[in-house]
């Protein structure tokens, strides 16, 4: 059909331009790698607000930044890093991705495709924005729990706020419109053979990601769209003073909130999955566990949201509720883990790059995961929440686990994406010091909660122990900071200066059918797609062709 | 099982449990490994489910991170091929049944303990004629209304021994209370009623902050429970509460932004504007707030701002400038 719609009509020349033909792409994996640079750029800007802050909260007493600036700092790096970097690189990955797993040509959708990613930059611009608008950036958290966020002269006056309300309803419509092409994607496009149970995981994972952003997405689209309201148009919805109600949004942001915490940790579990078996040299470990398993904690996922609200004041039967739902995820969750640690086992283990980055997300999601049972037992929850113990857990999920499998992951498939691989010396000093600065930075921020320090608070005047922690933790976020330059150095050593070795088709031995085409694959593709006989049809290809000599 | 495996596995058991022993020395010492010191029934609960859940992670966590190592150590290549496969196992239905009920029955035992603790914590013991103290959660100060009417800012005194239960609120934006060694957190909520209770066992002073983002002055939201010998608490309700109003009023309240001695900093100087002397302009600002202001007093008693008034005249206002 493609071919004959552009036989019909030939591509108007401004449009073959260099920079041109990307702007008017709906080619997959050009729009999947527009996501994940795009991302990325605004990983490194999240990056230098968290430093800054680490910066100001390295002495008691600071005055480096205003509490202003560090509230707005603070809400930015939040927002940006869950909106703009970790949920749309992963929508890259899916989309450079999932056509070239299951064999299929692009997207169900190219052009809806390339709606949502317009729309994901646009949101992104908007965000950032905001630090023009009147009264600055918004500073109500990436919650923005009202009355805070209202239009108050106490509150958040200005307009920063409704920036970013502008911006989360930018992005939920890109995230909705791209859960949709991927949903329809995976369901119709597969290559002949490919029944579900032979699908790679991780488009296991980026279905489960879909059908979540779908169920989740429209709260928080109806919450801060009445937040608006109440802004720009007198309405009281969540102004109590006037006979609204501050918990219901609560309760609305987190119904998505939750799930959002599942759509950001599922992929990149997927990759994991992805990454593990081919550098251990084996088939990972129960299938079947680890692609229900997904699906269990999908579904568990939309009945915990409340735990993140212990401490309103909830009735005791619905806190237990919350209490019971939360352990229930836990289950799943281990399985997974003991899962992958059953992958490693009788391996070959290749220690490339990918897979120090997928061990990392092992040792340290397990960690983040662990210090969740604290606050799933809603009493305990009581005594840590909202202090840095909950910092350093989610930082111990959300950058531990997901950014490390995220680096794992463009370390894997950047020869596919970009024909050349990434240096490996460079690729292992990476990951050490990002280790190192990862533990530095965010263990201490334990023992800090538990000291009593609450989050979000813009100077201390406690010496002792707060000093000491607050201290190493700002100079492991320097470490990390490193680290991540690292990262970008290595990109210049391959590209830049052209020292990357040129990839083959498959230069990892790998299992899933992105690794059959060439690398980078050609626009259409694949010239041809094997029938696949497992969930690993390049293996068997290997096998088959092995046999034949 | 053969006995090399059987070995290894008792060699694993030895090495998880001397890392617990260390753990909990460590845990013994409190350098922030656990919560703080309780000093009340109900925080002293958390405490204890705290320590159950801490000790389940920890054996879990060096199961896990043990068995990651032991396997990358093990299995590592050692320069063997790529092409080399390793061992082409698929799963283990028997294996995967254990790491299901394996997590089912720790979790389950957290989940009774905490239920068990559960009654102790949330309620304040029956029968105990409690302290009912209302906390109003405001920016950027903690306000404290006694039975016998008194208020104090900021410092909450309390008999030692006696439950008191308080009753949280807020007028403005949503704050925490939370004091650590009394117990958990509770949001104050406008439009809500929250309750949180302790029983402090020992005098002395419990510090603690606000624990929900309330704006620029979050950080300074601080808060103290004195504990004291009964008397001392009836004298301070009776007596100096009234006559430190007006000093607790600046001193915890206007003093953030304006500095210790009116000096100015987030807000303007004081010092030296006459409006300190002129009761009704200064209420009007107090109560209703000016731009950047917050509308610090406005559940303020009329004797509250005769207080303030009085203590700013005396106290902060140093007589115009001249010249102006
Ligand atoms: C959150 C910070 C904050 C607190 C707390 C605060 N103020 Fe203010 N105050 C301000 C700011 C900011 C202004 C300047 C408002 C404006 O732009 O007009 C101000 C202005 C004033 C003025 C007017 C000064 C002038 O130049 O006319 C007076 C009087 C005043 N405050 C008194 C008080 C008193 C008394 C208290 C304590 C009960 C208090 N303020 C607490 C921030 C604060
Ligand atoms: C260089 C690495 C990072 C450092 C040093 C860092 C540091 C910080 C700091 C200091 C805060 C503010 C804590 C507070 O005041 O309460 C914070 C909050 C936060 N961070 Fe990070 N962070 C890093 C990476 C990340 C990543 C990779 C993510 C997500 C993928 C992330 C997500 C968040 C979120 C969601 C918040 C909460 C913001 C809020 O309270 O509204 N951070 N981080
Ligand atoms: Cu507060």
């Amino acid at each position: 059909m493609a071919a004959r719609s552009e036989a019909a009509y030939p591509p108007v020349s401004w449009k073959t331009g260099r920079i041109a033909s990307w702007l008017v792409t709906v080619d997959h994996k050009r729009i999947g790698i527009m996501y994940i640079a795009t991302s990325i750029f605004f990983f490194l800007l999240g990056g230098i607000l968290a430093v800054l802050m680490r910066a100001q909260l390295a002495t008691p007493n600071e005055s480096f930044l205003t509490r202003n600036s560090y509230n707005e700092l603070m809400t930015m790096h939040g927002t940006t890093m869950i909106f703009l970097v970790v949920v749309p690189i992963l929508a890259g990955f899916g989309n450079y991705l999932v056509p070239l797993m299951i064999g299929a040509r692009d997207m169900a959708f190219p052009r809806l495709n390339a709606l949502s990613y317009w729309l994901y930059l646009l949101g992104g611009i908007v965000l950032w924005l905001s630090w023009f608008a009147s009264g600055g950036a918004p500073k109500a958290g990436w919650w923005s729990y009202p009355p805070l966020s209202e239009n108050l002269p106490y509150a958040s006056p200005g307009h920063g706020q409704d920036y970013w309300i502008l911006s989360i309803h930018l992005l939920t419509l890109s995230s909705i419109a791209g859960a949709i092409n991927f949903i329809v994607t995976i369901h119709n496009m597969r290559a002949r053979g490919m029944t579900w149970m032979r699908m790679p995981l991780f488009v296991w994972s980026i279905e489960t990601y879909s059908i979540l952003l779908l169920a989740a997405l429209p709260t928080v689209s109806a919450a801060v769209t009445l937040l608006l309201l109440d802004r720009q148009a007198g309405t009281h919805f969540f102004l109590p003073s006037q006979g609204g109600n501050a918990v219901l949004y609560q309760h609305m942001f987190w119904f998505f909130g939750h799930p959002e915490v599942y759509v950001m940790v599922l992929p990149a579990m997927g990759m994991v999955s992805e990454i593990l078996p081919v550098f251990a040299r084996k088939p990972i470990f129960g299938y079947k566990a680890v692609a229900f398993s997904t699906l269990g904690i999908a579904f568990f996922s939309m009945l915990v949201w409340a735990h993140h609200m212990f401490t309103v004041g909830m009735p005791i039967g619905l806190d237990s509720f919350f209490m019971l739902s939360s352990m229930v995820i836990a289950v799943p969750t281990g399985i997974k883990i003991f899962n992958w640690i059953a992958t490693t086992w009788r391996g070959n283990l290749i220690f490339d790059t990918p897979l120090l980055f997928a061990l990392g997300f092992l040792a340290l999601f397990t960690m983040g995961g662990l210090s969740g049972i604290f606050l799933a037992a809603f009493p305990v929850d009581w005594q840590v929440n909202d202090s840095y113990f909950i910092v350093a857990h989610f930082h111990y999920v959300a950058f531990g686990g997901i950014v490390f499998a995220l680096f794992g992951g463009l370390y894997y498939w950047w020869p596919k994406m970009f024909g050349r691989l990434l240096d490996e010396r460079l690729g292992k000093l990476h990951f050490w010091l990002l280790f190192a600065g990862f533990n530095l930075t965010f263990l201490p921020q334990h023992m800090l909660g538990l000291l009593g320090m609450p989050r979000r608070i813009s100077t201390y005047h406690h010496g002792g122990l707060w000093e000491v922690y607050n201290l190493l933790s700002s100079i492991g976020s320097g470490i990390t900071a490193l680290a991540v330059l690292v990262f970008v150095v290595n990109v210049w050593v391959t590209h830049g200066l052209r020292r990357g070795v040129r990839a083959s088709n498959d230069p990892w031995l790998a299992d899933t059918l992105e690794w059959y085409t060439t690398s980078p694959p050609p626009p259409h593709n694949f010239d041809t797609v094997p029938y696949v006989t497992s969930a690993r049809p390049l293996r068997d290809l290997r096998r088959r062709l092995a046999e034949q000599t | 099982m053969p006995t090399r495996v059987r070995r290894k596995l008792l060699s694993l058991l030895v090495a998880s449990v001397s890392v617990l022993v260390t753990a909990g020395a460590a845990v013994a010492a409190n350098g922030g490994f656990t919560p703080e010191a309780p000093h009340s029934p109900n925080a002293a609960r958390i405490s204890s489910a705290y320590y159950l859940i801490l000790g389940f992670t920890a054996f879990i966590f060096v199961v896990v991170e043990t068995l990651l190592v032991v396997f990358v150590w093990r299995y590592r290549s050692r320069s063997r091929d790529r092409t080399v496969e390793g061992a082409q196992v698929h799963g283990h239905t028997r294996l995967e049944l254990i790491w299901t009920a394996g997590p089912v029955v720790i979790l389950a035992v957290i989940a009774s303990f905490v239920f068990y603790k559960l009654p102790g914590i949330a309620n304040a013991p029956a029968a105990s004629n409690p302290l009912r103290i209302t906390v109003e959660g405001h920016q950027f100060y903690w306000q404290f209304d006694y039975p016998n009417g008194a208020r104090s800012i900021n410092e909450l005194h309390v008999p030692v021994g006696r439950v008191v239960d308080l009753r949280v609120v807020s007028p403005d934006v949503i704050h925490s209370w939370w004091i650590p060694q009394l117990g958990g957190k509770v949001q104050a909520i406008p439009g809500r009623t929250n309750h949180i209770w302790f029983k402090a066992d020992r005098a002395g002073t419990y510090e603690g902050q606000c624990a929900e983002l309330c704006g620029p002055y979050h950080e300074a939201m601080r808060a103290s429970v004195v504990a004291e010998p009964e008397q001392d608490y009836r004298a301070f309700i009776t007596r100096t509460a009234a006559q430190t109003l007006g000093k607790q009023e600046f001193e915890g309240v206007c003093a953030t932004c304006h500095g210790m001695q009116g000096q100015g900093g987030y807000g303007p100087a004081l010092a030296t504007n006459p409006i300190l002397t002129q009761k009704a302009g200064l209420a009007a600002i107090v109560r209703n707030g000016r731009l950047r202001m917050p509308p610090v007093g406005d559940t303020w008693t009329q004797a509250q701002i005769d207080a303030l008034a009085a203590y700013v005249s005396k106290n902060v206002y140093k007589g115009a400038t001249s010249g102006g």
